[in-house]
């Protein structure tokens, strides 16, 4: 507390200066209202209030000391004015230089000393962490728990490493390693453990909450999305022990990195986890805006540990960060390729095989390699050495109600359509060849958004020619149909395929989808040059019968068309060159698609020349923008800044945020580790390191774990695992005196081991595990366990859940393979306060529900389970004694004593008579006997210890 | 916890007051205990059971809501609010002015303004205009408190749904009934404090979102109960499992549990023992709850109940049955009034037609019976929709649709109110002469909440919970206040 510093002491401007000014003065001045220009927020707003070395004339003192309550601040309307001890507090610190601090978590992290222990002490000090956790248990008053019993450490550390319990015989070695080896024994368990399989299945899962993993879109329709891809990338990347900064640039900007494997681009999918809506009517570029505001919130909260919804409106209230700076960080995410499209374009195809996968990566390489030089060649003779005469003077109408006129702009004549568009608009366009052409080789088509400037900083709905028809009419003749062979749009990599614009059977096409921020064009090759009479006039009717989300049509409000005679295109189409890596192409893709593959969906950067500038929103609007800003990381952060020689762009932003400068990362990963096994953070607000959030409870400890992850450790998530639970806090017992549970309730101080109620899936797989239904399978497709009838009404009727057989494995399958659906949660992961996934959730509270009762008695997943476990214990022994001592080891891990058999032997007897009365006929029977140690089996897996770590 | 800072210290304390620990001493008071039961709590506990009422608890005017969300906003223009000029505008091209800066979900360029499909009148001593599609309900609206002006800014259902329950457009934050029954605990210690029902043949498309706790702990989200089936998710025992059965194991475990505890002196335990007790009886409260077969016929025959079927009738009776058990939240959402034009059945000259039959009746019974038993005294119950529909007809794609329909509108729609503290009788806030936007006292969605927060006993303005950087309310940060012109 505050009284902790004495005359003499030196002060720390965080720990006893800035909750006076959060507590009675940020209110008024802080980040958005800063009154009479006053902020305690930034400490250069506030300099002039303060005379460093002297309290007595300083203003700051001066009114907070005022004897007028119109002078004294805070305002006696505001609340109480300061104690006499906070303000000495605050004469002292302007006698010490009345130094403006940073906030803890902004400054980097270094190694700390670890406190020496008294000599009586030192024997429990046996790691690091121990000697910073018993200083703070002694000033507490505290002192540590008795070492817990093995078969309790084994039990506990191998649900923590990997979400299963651990077997009989696994118990049985160790306790033996632990005779002959001591100390040892606990080393090469946690070893064995780190590397099992099931780690990765564990650790996953924490993951997956943070970054809002589902398999699902979320929104509207909640459709189906397959990206389960990536959650098997989380899963062996944990396995693998890929250094954490690695799995964060990956993750943030995997698709960026210098030849980048088919890993890193699934890593990205992490970013495309947000959710698309497909409910019609609704705007793409409102939900496309929505997404990428979730993606700056979910990776600064992930990763740093930053609330940042607030500053979508306003600078922040308590923390430096200003409005503008929100927009920077958003620029970093605002030019993927991605737009809230139905078909979560752009996507990669990933083989289902991971073997297959390097094999596929590099006949993609080839294939765009192929594909974007073919398109350089042709676009090249296209747009720079072709003499285009622009189509005037031209007729226009329509097949429908859409009213169309003709206008000149700057220059140039175009279609506009006026009023009302209806779907499904063909515009057909009559004109005379120009003048001076005597043959046709290709036709260029511009479509234009209605107000281009606007549209640069506020995209329009754009159009696609689903199919496009030129005709020549000549004098008397029946028009004739000219053959189109090939389409070259305006860059490399489209959404659409502008080829299907050939294809009158298909909606697709060349085109701007499904928004438009620039003119767009598309050139039409003929299949050869065609001769024309001077008279001759053309025909082009563009078909434009996309009609997205069911509401909106993509029809060209504006388009301009021009038409060239030049044959080079014509020439470079038929060299034998183009042809050859044609085929060549057409044989890779063929190759390609025989290798068994699953769309996910990715990130990919558009090319410079179509990128969306970013603005500033007022009041977080996205519809009324301000100024433009580029991507750009927080100041007080103190990361890469844009300038006007550097332009930053996402692979620096995921650079920084994995580097071991960067003041929060690692303290925001090792905080959240360290909570899965101790129960809460040393910052208990894992989602809030900023001033709003809580103070570490031991930041000694968190700066030396931090510093120390990020180099010595080398970001080894496995490493940093394995010195907690080796530790001698993480040891300790768990059983706790009415005392010390009055001293400290929630455990802030360590003095105990942990004892908290099992995450939901492990819940469900330890269930299965228990009773020998689990299976081992790794990866692969979401799977559909039992649930409830009635529980499974999808909004889109197609959608089905089947569930698989007794006899089939995949029923009993982790739960972390269990299909995600955000509107309808898996029962068990609701009960047990799993999040929907809808955003990032860095922790779940913990419940006690009745809810929950009723799940593990009665849910058919642990019916199963129950009748299963049943079936080991009956085979275990003939005797009855023997069973219930072996369901009670399998259950616990450890043997019963001789009073907690007699519940169970007592349940036996009663369940046994009452199925025997019930069914005279088969008294004594297998069957009987069955079910009675059903019943004790559901006990069993409902005990407090077992659903407890 | 001397490192702590002090607004650190104070969030968390009253993380730890608001959660956890507020219910452990409404437990103690006796204020609701559903889902703890007595126990010998730790020193610490006692200490805060002895606390006062929580900061944010005002006198309180209704004990428990019945909220009828008709799914797919009725149209205002058919049911309520009475536009004679409309009449005399059908057909016409919609006057620019309507137009302009308005973005609509399917409308596009110049629609025509499309006049009221039904005849008016007015009943009742308040003179209430309604359409005649409500024969019943007419007899009852004198219990009725109108607000024709409630606005959204949200114009697609699913997040417009989200606004109505959770004051906010996206997913993940708590709905009333969980702010509800966080802030007041349970009155009945056999039930769910916060029940969902769903009729109508399909579920709102955001599903559980609208009854989802957020970021307040996952017990009080809302239960959905069912009317066939299983009425809670795995509340029967499994098939062989009798009750005696299930009695001699829960005997079982507590005994075995209890000796945990004594092992470890973990209090988690001794709430746990509570817990599978709550579910044993819980077992047979919700099945005894929710069978309507127990209504004496001339009741089922007055809601015009469908037994053994799933059905808004059913569930208005269902409503009740939980409303008198002492159910604090009842939420009931029926599927099916999008009346765009599209296809029959969501078109005013089809579907909107069976959905109101479907829905008068048994809304008007509902208000009787409360009466009747004394409960609308301290029941409130607000009916309404997502948002309100437009006064052009829809023309979806730019071509008319093939039947009468019309677009969102969340300018403004009627809502009712009736019962607990509300002003029978009157009608606040009055629309344009086309029934598009407020031309006077225009409400937020914001203000309703507000409105029955106040009502329930719990200050809007001080119900908050600390979650991402914020104190974050059901009511948002924009300024909202207390509907006092319709409280009684």
């Amino acid at each position: 507390m505050t009284s902790g510093a004495s005359g003499d002491e030196q002060l720390s401007f965080n720990e006893h200066i800035r909750p006076i000014f959060n507590q009675h003065c940020v209110a008024c001045h802080g980040g958005v209202e800063q009154a009479g220009g006053l902020s305690f927020v930034h400490g250069d707003a506030a300099s002039y209030i303060v005379e460093p070395g002297e309290p007595d004339a300083s203003y700051l003192i001066e009114r907070v000391t005022s004897e007028d309550p119109e002078e004294r601040m805070p305002p006696p309307d505001h609340g109480k004015g300061l104690s006499q001890q906070e303000i000495d507090l605050l004469r002292t610190w302007i006698q010490q230089g009345g130094n403006w601090g940073k906030h803890w978590a902004f400054v980097k992290p270094e190694k700390s000393e670890p406190p020496i222990a008294s000599s009586e002490d030192s024997a429990w000090t046996t790691s690091r962490i121990d000697a910073f956790v018993l200083k703070r248990m002694r000033q507490a008053g505290l002192a540590p728990a008795p070492e817990a019993d093995p078969q309790r450490w084994l039990r506990r550390v191998t649900l923590d490493l990997t979400g299963l319990p651990p077997t009989p015989e696994e118990l049985a070695e160790f306790l033996q390693a632990v005779e002959a080896q001591g100390a040892a024994a606990y080393e090469a368990t946690v070893d064995r453990l780190l590397k099992s399989p099931a780690f990765g299945e564990r650790w996953a899962s924490v993951w997956l909450d943070v970054v809002r993993y589902a398999d699902s879109k979320g929104l509207g329709l909640d459709g189906r999305r397959t990206i389960w891809k990536y959650r098997d990338w989380v899963i062996r990347a944990f396995n693998a022990d890929m250094p954490f900064d690695e799995f964060t640039v990956k993750q943030i900007a995997g698709d960026l990195l210098p030849d980048p494997s088919m890993d890193d681009l699934v890593a990205t999918a992490c970013n495309r986890l947000t959710q698309t809506c497909e409910e019609g009517g609704t705007d793409d570029e409102m939900f496309r805006v929505e997404a990428v505001i979730d993606r700056v919130n979910t990776n600064m909260t992930a990763w740093q540990g930053l609330t940042f919804g607030c500053v979508q409106c306003h600078s922040h209230p308590y923390d430096p960060i200003q409005h503008a700076e929100y927009y920077k960080l958003l620029a970093f995410f605002n030019n993927t390729a991605d737009s809230d499209l139905g078909s979560e374009e752009p996507n990669v195809l990933v083989p289902l095989e991971h073997n297959d996968t390097e094999e596929a990566r590099v006949l993609d390489r080839q294939i765009e390699a192929t594909r974007e030089t073919l398109w350089e060649e042709a676009y090249d003779v296209l747009a720079n050495q072709s003499q285009w005469s622009e189509l005037r003077d031209f007729e226009v109408s329509t097949n429908n109600s859409t009213k169309v006129v003709t206008a000149e702009v700057d220059g140039h004549f175009e279609y506009q359509t006026r009023g009302t568009v209806a779907k499904e608009t063909t515009v057909v366009v009559e004109a005379a060849v120009p003048s001076g052409l005597t043959q046709l080789a290709a036709l260029r088509f511009t479509g234009l958004p209605k107000d281009e400037k606007a549209a640069r900083m506020d995209s329009e709905w754009g159009f696609v020619i689903s199919h496009i028809q030129l005709e020549l009419l000549e004098g008397d003749a029946d028009p004739r149909i000219l053959e189109i062979a090939d389409v070259i749009a305006d860059q490399p990599q489209t959404i659409l395929d502008p080829m299907l614009s050939l294809n009158a059977k298909s909606q697709h096409g060349f085109g701007a989808y499904s928004r438009i921020h620039y003119p767009r064009t598309g050139y039409f090759v003929l299949a050869e040059a065609i001769p024309v009479s001077a008279d001759a006039r053309l025909r082009i009717s563009l078909r434009q019968d996309v009609f997205e989300t069911g509401a909106f049509p993509l029809v060209a409000h504006r388009g301009r068309l021009a038409i060239t005679g030049d044959a080079p295109i014509l020439d470079w189409e038929s060299q034998q060159s183009v042809q050859q890596r044609r085929a060549e192409l057409a044989d890779m893709q063929a190759r390609r698609r025989k290798i068994p593959s699953v769309r996910i969906p990715v990130l990919r950067e558009l090319p410079v020349s179509f990128s969306r500038p970013t603005h500033v929103f007022d009041r977080g609007n996205y519809l009324t923008k301000t100024d433009g800003v580029p991507a750009s990381t927080p100041e007080i952060l103190g990361g890469p800044q844009a300038n006007e020689e550097h332009a930053l762009n996402r692979l620096d932003l995921a650079r920084w945020i994995a580097s071991p400068e960067n003041p929060l990362t690692a303290r925001v990963a090792v905080n959240r580790f360290w909570a899965q096994l101790f129960g809460s953070g040393i910052v208990r607000t894992q989602e809030d390191f900023g001033s709003s959030g809580d103070a570490p409870t031991h930041p000694d400890l968190l700066n030396d774990l931090a510093a120390r992850f990020s180099t010595e450790m080398g970001w080894s998530v496995k490493t940093l695992l394995r010195e907690l639970v080796l530790s001698s806090t993480y040891r300790q017992s768990s059983v706790v005196s009415s005392d010390k549970l009055a001293a400290d309730p929630q455990n802030v101080y360590l003095s105990r081991g942990p004892r908290r109620r099992l995450p939901a899936e492990t819940i469900r797989d330890q269930a299965l595990a228990i009773s020998g239904l689990l299976s081992k399978k790794q990866f692969g497709e979401p799977v559909h366990p039992p649930i409830p009838d009635g529980i499974w009404l999808p909004f889109q009727g197609g959608d089905r859940w089947d569930t698989p057989d007794r006899d089939d494995p995949d029923r009993y399958r982790r739960t972390i393979y269990t299909y995600i659906k955000r509107t309808i949660q898996f029962p068990v992961m609701a009960s047990f306060d799993a999040p929907t996934r809808e955003f990032c959730a860095p922790r779940r509270l913990p419940s006690n529900t009745p809810l929950q009762a009723l799940m593990t008695l009665n849910d058919a997943t642990f019916v199963e389970a129950s009748q299963a476990l049943a079936e080991r214990m009956f085979d275990h022994s003939v005797e009855l004694q023997e069973q219930l001592q072996y369901g009670f080891l399998l259950a616990t891990c450890r043997d019963p004593q001789p009073r907690e058999l007699q519940p169970l032997i007592d349940l036996y007897e009663i369940r046994r008579n009452e199925e025997d009365a019930h069914a005279p006929d088969e008294a004594g029977t297998e069957s009987t006997r069955l079910n009675a140690l059903t019943s004790v089996a559901s006990v069993l897996l409902n005990l407090d210890e077992v659903l407890n770590k | 916890m001397s490192s702590l800072s002090i607004e650190s210290e104070f969030a968390q304390r009253s993380l730890e007051h608001h959660t956890r620990r507020h219910f452990l001493r409404n437990c103690a008071t006796g204020l609701g205990s559903l889902w703890l039961a007595d126990q010998t709590v730790g020193g610490a506990r006692a200490a805060m059971a002895e606390s006062s009422d929580p900061e944010f608890r005002i006198p309180a005017k209704a004990k428990r809501v019945i909220f009828l969300h008709m799914i797919g906003a009725p149209s205002q223009l058919e049911l309520f609010d009475y536009k004679p000029d409309l009449v005399k505008f059908d057909g016409k091209e919609c006057p620019r002015e309507y137009l302009e800066g308005q973005r609509f979900a399917f409308i596009q360029g110049t629609p025509t303004m499309l006049g009221p499909q039904f005849p008016f009148q007015q009943y009742g001593e308040s003179g209430a205009w309604l359409s005649d599609r409500l024969p019943e309900f007419s007899k009852v609206v004198d219990q009725v408190c109108f607000i024709k002006t409630v606005q959204t800014d949200q114009f697609n259902h699913g997040p417009a749904q989200l606004m109505v329950h959770c004051g906010q457009a996206r997913v993940g934050y708590p709905s009333i009934g969980s702010w509800v029954t966080w802030g007041l605990g349970q009155e009945n210690e056999d039930l769910p404090g916060f029940i969902v029902l769903l009729s109508g043949g399909r579920p709102p498309r955001v599903g559980n979102a609208l009854w989802s706790s957020g970021f307040l702990p996952s017990v009080y989200q809302g239960v959905q109960c069912r009317s066939t089936g299983d009425p809670v998710l795995n509340v029967a025992n499994p098939d062989g499992v009798t009750r005696d059965s299930r009695r001699a194991a829960l005997d079982a475990l507590k005994r075995l549990n209890e000796m945990n505890h004594e092992s470890f002196g973990d209090p988690e335990t001794l709430t746990r023992i509570a817990q599978y007790e709550m579910a044993f009886r819980m077992q047979m409260a919700v099945p005894e709850a929710m069978d309507i077969n127990r209504e004496p016929q001339y009741v089922q025959d007055a809601y015009g109940v469908e037994p053994g079927k799933t059905s808004f009738a059913n569930n208005c009776l269902l409503a009740r049955r939980l409303a008198e058990r002492g159910v604090r939240y009842i939420q009931l959402f029926d599927w099916g009034w999008d009346s765009h034009g599209s296809q029959q059945s969501e078109s005013l000259n089809g579907g909107f037609i069976d959905k109101c039959k479907q829905m008068d009746r048994p809304v008007a019974a509902l208000l009787k019976d409360l009466d009747e038993r004394g409960l609308l005294e301290d029941t409130l119950v607000v009916w309404g929709g997502e948002f309100g529909r437009t006064s052009m007809a829809e023309n979806r794609g730019g071509v008319a649709t093939r039947f009468v329909g019309r677009d969102h509108n969340p300018n403004a729609f009627t809502m009712w109110l009736a019962g607990a503290g509300i002003r029978a009788g009157m009608s606040y806030g009055e629309t344009d002469a086309m029934g598009y936007q407020p031309a006077l006292n225009p409400v937020q969605l914001r203000d309703l909440h507000a409105t029955m927060q106040h009502l329930l006993g719990l200050d809007p303005q001080r119900l908050s919970f600390p979650f991402q950087g914020l104190n974050q309310k059901l009511i948002g940060v924009k300024p909202a206040r207390v509907i006092e012109e319709i409280l009684a």
